[in-house]
């Protein structure tokens, strides 16, 4: 199995840090168990062609998983894959593809929908093979793998993942003379009066919307339901001190829009240095090497609220479609794709981190400067607002704007948020 | 016509072919309209009474809840009919208005008038998408638009265009001291208002076109006759064009209303129903709930009482105009 037979430039990489991975003895152990249950031929392979649909962010990544697809082919000859991408508006033709009963038997779920498609059975749960095969829940950041959980059961393995880390510009940080980034609520606030008194600009670029305002309601302790989406958990007093921060660094002049700074995202403005500090993921970095190749980019972990550290983070998982005609072979693949080999390669190229801890240190040593990401694995939570989430989504961030445009006070924010999420998300009725 | 081609049927064996050869002509058409045009128009009805969702393999018949839901209060749908209604009543007389403005300047025996009328028709035949990321730009908050304020002395407007969920109306009694206007009568907000602006550019042209084709046909001995009598130019558009277009006028409102309670391109590339859901427009809506908010069911019932408007919209049209006038 650790035999990559890579001959382009990215395989020969992946295959050296492969190596490093093997030897730091993180991926030894569960390759060898691999190997033997396919050489030892107590169950035959499974065999059949499995179809593998996901949306691709770049030529790049295609270029990629292409890759270690054909890694797969030569590990399991017996399963034939169909690498479907969705180059736009991915989520719209998976709906329709199920609805059709058409979907691939492979394809990416967002966390921030898993809930919704989990809820309604779309979704294969895969506990068993997971036994079988020996996957355990523990060999995934327990952050990541519980957005893929409902009830009981677990509908995917999570694929890669970042959480929001804080960006900065370094040039302007040591203009300024700041030493180094902010590890708390109130040093951010010192942090961004520095460099609002230094360069005139609020400094900090952040958009009115629950997908960023949600780190800011972890650190300070709180989140939109309780852990496994029994109870609405907004009203607590933890929400309105978040909205306060929040909306005290905007109407401070210390933080700014990325509309009202004329960027179209926190990353633009940190291109465009119209910002010198955001709060973004590791997704960030391909944008910032094509559209800003000479800024030096800072990365540090959140600051910590009162609540302690939180980092909200956005991850993938590899899902088996509920309707699939070959869920073992289609097991195989995700097994594989999310297993120690498959994610070390796809997470090669620093696209995207490994969701795997055991991969963790190789993949630092290659990318030494991502490790306050890495640092958040402990305790970082993937965004979900539970079934009918995108509702709230949507109606959390109108409360957000209307904050930030003056229209509401964060007490009423505070109301609006609560009343939302009462009315949109379905709880879960406690397991028994 | 077709009553002779009826009397002459009997005497004639080869009009019996006619027939058969016209409805072949017409199957692939037929065929194209049932199968992606009629046919999903039916299955919306249909869909409308269930809870339906595109990932959930249940789909249980819930008979009219869905309406139910809509009509007793659903905000994000007040919302939207608000936002739509506004846009409505916008774009609607302010694209006509102009279309005829223009359609009589372009008849007018100007230099470069062929010019004129390619320019504002340009628009009409633009992609949607491309003119919205072209005023994406425009209305950014470092756009051209912004830039020319500046050079005129104008403060930036902050926030800026497109991120501005304040009513304009809201904004022009706070000037002079009244605060707390129902949401209602707020006005649309500034963000509606720049994609208003942009639609009306973007419309204009078209509606400047079928003016165009209604001012040539009017005889030119009238205006001739008119200027004998010492009508001014101004009288004779107010007391000639503007009456004898009265049919046209009519059916290019007819058009406008329709087109506006349908508009969802502009909203899609622009704002995506933000900022804070004052954009959202009644078809944008039904895109939301059925692929965002996994209810198809429910998006089917807006999208059923949409179709009920637009049809009442029609029919009132119908009969202002009567069937006849329609050209």
């Amino acid at each position: 199995m650790v035999e990559l037979a890579g001959t382009n430039g990215s395989g020969v990489l992946s295959r050296r840090k492969l190596v490093k991975g093997a030897a730091a003895g993180a991926i030894a152990a569960p390759a060898l168990l691999h190997y033997g249950r396919i050489g030892g031929a107590q169950t035959p392979a499974p065999t059949g062609t499995v179809r593998l649909s996901g949306p691709t962010a770049s030529p790049e990544e295609e270029e990629l998983l292409r890759q270690v697809l054909d890694n797969f082919a030569q590990a399991y000859p017996s399963i034939t894959v169909n690498y479907e991408p969705v180059p736009a508006e991915y989520l719209i033709k998976l709906q329709t593809d199920i609805a059709a009963g058409n979907a691939a038997d492979v394809f990416y779920v967002k966390n921030e929908f898993s809930q919704d498609f989990m809820s309604r059975n779309t979704l294969l749960p895969i506990d068993e093979f997971m036994a079988n095969d020996g996957v355990a829940d523990a060999d995934f950041y327990p952050g990541l793998i519980n957005a893929f959980k409902w009830q009981g059961a677990t509908y995917g393995l999570p694929k890669d993942w970042s959480p929001l880390g804080t960006c900065f510009d370094e040039q302007v940080f040591t203009d300024a003379g700041i030493s180094a980034a902010p590890a708390t609520w109130d040093e951010l606030r010192t942090v961004l009066q520095t460099l609002l008194d230094t360069t005139g600009q609020p400094s900090l670029v952040i958009a009115p919307a629950l997908d960023r305002f949600i780190m800011f309601l972890y650190q300070a302790g709180g989140n939109i339901t309780n852990e496994g989406a029994t109870e609405i958990t907004l009203g607590d007093p933890a929400t309105l001190e978040a909205l306060d921060f929040f909306y005290g660094l905007y109407s401070d002049g210390l933080s700014t829009t990325p509309a009202d700074s004329g960027a179209e995202w926190p990353g633009d403005a940190l291109a465009k240095q119209l910002a010198s500090i955001v709060f973004e993921g590791n997704w960030m970095f391909p944008f910032l090497n094509t559209n800003a190749p000479d800024l030096q980019v800072g990365v540090a972990e959140l600051p910590a609220g009162p609540g302690g550290k939180g980092a909200p983070a956005f991850t993938n998982s590899y899902s088996i479609f509920a309707g699939s005609q070959q869920p073992e072979a289609a097991w195989v693949l995700v097994n594989y794709l999310t297993g120690n080999d498959g994610m070390a390669l796809w997470t090669s190229l620093g696209l995207a981190m490994p969701a795997r801890p055991g991969l963790m240190d190789a993949w630092l040593q290659q990318y030494p400067d991502r490790a306050p990401y890495a640092a958040a694995g402990e305790y970082t939570i993937a965004v979900q607002y539970g079934p009918g989430g995108q509702k709230f989504n949507d109606d959390a961030n109108a409360v957000l704007q209307n904050l930030f445009a003056g229209q509401i006070d964060t007490a009423a924010a505070q109301q609006q948020l609560v009343e939302a999420a009462t009315a949109d998300i379905t709880l879960a009725t406690p397991s028994a | 016509m077709v009553s002779l081609a009826r009397a002459r049927r009997p005497r004639n064996p080869l009009a019996a072919e006619d027939n058969v050869a016209g409805w072949v002509f017409l199957l692939p058409a037929m065929i194209i309209f049932v199968l992606f045009i009629f046919g999903p128009i039916l299955y919306i009805f249909w869909l409308s009474f269930h809870q339906w969702s595109l990932i959930e393999p249940a789909k249980p018949f819930v008979g009219l809840d869905n309406y139910r839901t809509l009509f007793s209060g659903d905000a994000d749908f007040n919302l939207a009919l608000r936002n739509t209604i506004w846009f409505a009543l916008g774009v609607v007389p302010t694209q006509t208005a102009l279309g005829l403005l223009l359609a009589v300047l372009a008849n007018r025996k100007l230099r470069g008038k062929t010019f004129f009328r390619t320019a504002f028709y340009f628009p009409s035949i633009s992609s949607s998408v491309v003119i919205s990321i072209i005023f994406l730009w425009l209305y950014s908050a470092r756009g051209l638009i912004n830039y020319v304020l500046i050079q005129l002395g104008f403060p930036t407007p902050r926030p800026p265009w497109l991120s501005n969920p304040r009513g304009i109306i809201d904004m022009g009694l706070g000037a002079v001291g009244i605060e707390n206007v129902s949401v209602w009568l707020a006005g649309p907000s500034v963000a509606l208002l720049s994609i208003m602006m942009m639609n009306i550019w973007t419309t204009m042209g078209t509606m400047m076109i079928i003016f165009l084709a209604g001012v040539q046909d009017i005889p030119n001995d009238v205006y001739e006759a008119a200027s004998l009598d010492g009508a001014s130019r101004r009288s004779q558009f107010f007391d000639i064009t503007v009456p004898l277009l009265r049919p046209v006028i009519l059916f290019v409102l007819t058009l406008g209303f329709i087109g506006t309670f349908q508009v969802f391109d502009q909203i899609f590339v622009m704002t995506s129903g933000g900022p804070a859901k004052t954009t959202i427009t009644l078809a944008y809506l039904v895109f939301q709930e059925g692929f965002g908010n996994f209810s198809m069911g429910y998006a089917s019932a807006i999208a059923v009482v949409l179709f009920f408007i637009i049809l009442m919209i029609y029919l009132v049209q119908r009969r202002i105009v009567g069937e006849t006038a329609v050209r």
